[in-house]
């Protein structure tokens, strides 16, 4: 195996071990899975919404091109300045230099996975900026110097406990404040609204971006969104180039299904769309008002960082994602094994797709694997992602590039070769029924032999039935004639 | 020398002729133009309903005495002596903050500058106000959001600074989604730099999927059906 596939394999073994981890796991995805059951079926016509949100992706992704250019020009005519970030390394300087030449000195950010993806806190902080995370679980992730491991909920992984330890060591809280979890997301307003006060820049990602109009659209629970994007001189928006729908009926048509799909709610509790910094009054010299409050400054900083070389691959559908967290929700492997485990900033199905789509098939390409490959996360897509499809794709992309074990490389072709002519297919049939019968007990096989072993050593295998599917099967046509 | 924006509208148009997307979906919209809306009363019903179950409250009363009334009520609960507010021409409900400071509730006039140090000054003096009262561009039946466009009088803050929120929103505004709004008001979203639709207080579950409400923005939210 290769070094980031073993190091998958100890990450999943690490999960596997924690018992608290386990638990967590099963209660956060089992209400979410069913909040989002409940909520697809209130809708009178939810196969038809869910519809409807795909073709307002595909169309957008079909074009992708003249869309993106008509929302940097439709954005530039409404007063925000568009920048374009090829690499992860270009979105950070940008954003960097953006607070240096303001002489910023404090950011609030609102949760944006775009962000962690080109890791811009080290970045900003590097240039002498400090950032705060406002989300409130990502406020508890970088109080704890964490990793999030789910990209809806970013603190599944912790206990209120935890929680409260860490708000006792990093902010003194008292034991009144941290007594319940009312009382800590009391603490956590009053501690963030005082940055939000203070803050020179805010920074936020894009959920979809209109190309028609040039608005951004961002939707929260918190609030934390709308003080990131309302209270600082400065917005910066990072913008995954990928997020764009053409029009506002477009943009309608998705957010029908994203709260639902995230986390079972019709609607989120701020839709928060943004059409250019705040207008200035019609008169020079304010003599007529303008917009009260909001940004005077409003940046966009268009990401691609690979996105545009995956529109050209097999994994292209995967670009209509609209990062819900429905797909690891349903996920047998995600629900045993968590966030962490997968050791990218995307985990779940669509990370097993994005992280190797995005930073290469060589470090990523093992989370592919860790799929039964048995289609829920494609029965829940609000965009109808084939999401089994794009793990084969992965799959298969790394079989090109010799990416699997040399016994697997080895195996693979005799398989192949044997699948493939019935004749060979029964014979090599006949003859693994005939050893496993002289292994079993009691019709198990508690141990195979040779590398089959390792499939043995957690659980027992069934000995075949005496007589072969094919042979009872021919009989029975017999029979029937 | 290209430019960056060039060089990635190049790749994307070097993706899409490589590429491997699926035929379908991609078709025009499929959806129909919408049926006939449903009755006032229908839509007043179901939007209170979607409301109460998000924990918002949902108050009836007309004329600027009763709305005042009902908010200056709000205000004893909350121990608020002090409001945020959109100008009264867009509250839907003339007279309302005359009324309002008749009742004792003192209405903090701002506006936020875009000079940095004193723009931190004005927000710092924001911060302790109890209420904020905004009028609504529409209602959705269908999610109990009332949507909110920002303007001249139109402060974004007012809904989202104080811990509670009453907007007073006129029946006829309501619709039975947001869909059926933008296919109304194609162009609603570019009408002000902030379109927002608020549906209920500010919440989180991100601790043990607990519950919680007023984490950022207000924990209560009242919403007055004028008719």
């Amino acid at each position: 195996m290769t070094e980031p596939a073993l190091a998958f394999h100890r990450r999943i073994d690490a999960a596997l071990a924690d018992a608290r981890l386990r638990r967590a796991l099963a209660l956060t995805t089992g209400r979410l899975a069913g909040g989002r059951a409940a909520a697809f079926d209130a809708l009178a016509d939810a196969e038809a919404c869910r519809h409807e949100a795909r073709r307002a992706r595909a169309s957008a992704i079909a074009s992708l091109d003249s869309h993106l250019d008509r929302f940097a020009r439709e954005a530039t005519a409404r007063g925000c300045t568009v920048h374009w970030a090829e690499t992860a390394a270009d979105a950070r300087q940008i954003i960097s230099g953006i607070a240096r030449e303001r002489g910023i000195r404090l950011a609030v950010k609102s949760k944006s996975m775009a962000t962690e993806e080109v890791e811009l806190n080290e970045a900003l902080e590097h240039a002498g900026v400090r950032v705060v995370e406002t989300d409130l679980g990502e406020f508890v992730v970088q109080l704890g110097g964490d990793r999030p491991s789910h990209i809806i909920t970013p603190i599944i992984h912790r206990s209120r406990q935890d929680v409260a330890a860490l708000f006792q060591e990093k902010l003194g809280a008292a034991p009144a404040d941290v007594a319940d979890i009312p009382a800590m997301t009391a603490l956590a307003r009053r501690v963030l609204r005082a940055e939000f006060l203070q803050a020179g820049m805010g920074i936020s990602g894009v959920n979809l971006a209109v190309a028609e109009t040039g608005s951004i659209c961002i939707v929260t629970n918190e609030g934390n969104g709308r003080l990131t994007t309302t209270l600082p001189r400065v917005h910066v928006a990072l913008l995954g180039l990928e997020r764009i729908v053409p029009t506002a009926a477009d943009l309608a048509a998705v957010l029908t299904v994203l709260a639902r799909s995230a986390t079972g709610q019709a609607s989120p509790v701020y839709t928060n769309v943004m059409t250019g910094p705040r207008r200035p009054g019609a008169a020079p010299g304010g003599q007529q008002a303008g917009d009260p409050d909001g940004p005077d400054e409003l940046h966009i900083v268009i990401l691609d960082n690979g996105r545009s070389r995956l529109l050209g691959t097999p994994l292209a559908e995967i670009l209509y994602c609209v990062r819900c967290g429905a797909c690891l929700n349903v996920c047998p492997v995600y629900r045993l094994i968590g966030g962490h485990a997968y050791g990218g900033v995307y985990p779940g199905p669509v990370g097993s797709v994005v992280m190797p789509g995005l930073h290469g098939a060589e470090d990523w390409s093992e989370l592919a694997h860790a799929s039964s490959l048995c289609g829920a996360c494609r029965d829940v897509c609000p965009v109808k992602i084939d999401l089994p499809h794009l793990l084969l794709a992965v799959r298969r992309d790394a079989a090109a590039r010799r990416l699997a074990p040399v016994w697997i490389r080895a195996a693979m072709p005799i398989y192949a070769a044997v699948a493939t002519r019935p004749w060979l297919y029964r014979l090599a049939g006949r003859a693994a029924a005939r050893l496993a019968r002289a292994l079993q007990h009691e019709g198990w096989i508690r141990r195979l032999p040779g590398p089959l072993a390792a499939w043995t050593a957690s659980r027992d295998f069934p000995a075949p039935a005496s007589r072969p599917f094919v042979a009872e099967h021919h009989a029975r046509k017999a029979a029937a004639r | 020398m290209t430019s960056p924006r060039e060089r990635i509208l190049a790749s994307i148009r070097g993706g899409l002729l490589r590429s491997h997307l699926p035929a379908d979906g991609n078709g025009p919209p499929g959806r129909d133009a919408g049926s006939a809306a449903p009755a006032l009363r229908e839509m007043a019903e179901q939007f209170s309903a979607a409301l109460a179950a998000l924990a918002g409250h949902v108050h009836r009363a007309s004329g600027a005495a009763g709305v005042a009334d009902v908010i200056a009520g709000i205000a004893r609960d909350q121990q608020a002596a002090t409001c945020i507010s959109w100008d009264d021409e867009h509250l839907g409900c003339p007279g309302l903050l005359d009324a309002l400071s008749s009742r004792g509730l003192t209405r903090v006039a701002y506006a936020v500058s875009g000079d940095p140090e004193r723009r931190l000054a004005e927000a710092a003096a924001l911060a302790g106000v109890g209420l904020g009262v905004t009028g609504a561009h529409a209602a959705l039946a269908d999610t109990g959001g009332i949507v909110l466009v920002s303007g001249p009088g139109r402060g974004r803050l007012v809904s989202v600074l104080p811990p509670v929120h009453v907007a007073v929103v006129e029946e006829r505004r309501l619709r039975p989604s947001l869909a059926a709004l933008l296919r109304e008001e194609p162009g609603l979203l570019d009408s002000g730099s902030n379109v927002v639709i608020v549906a209920g207080p500010s919440r989180t579950a991100d601790i043990e999927m607990t519950l919680t409400h007023g984490v950022h923005g207000p924990k209560h939210v009242h919403v007055i059906l004028t008719a």
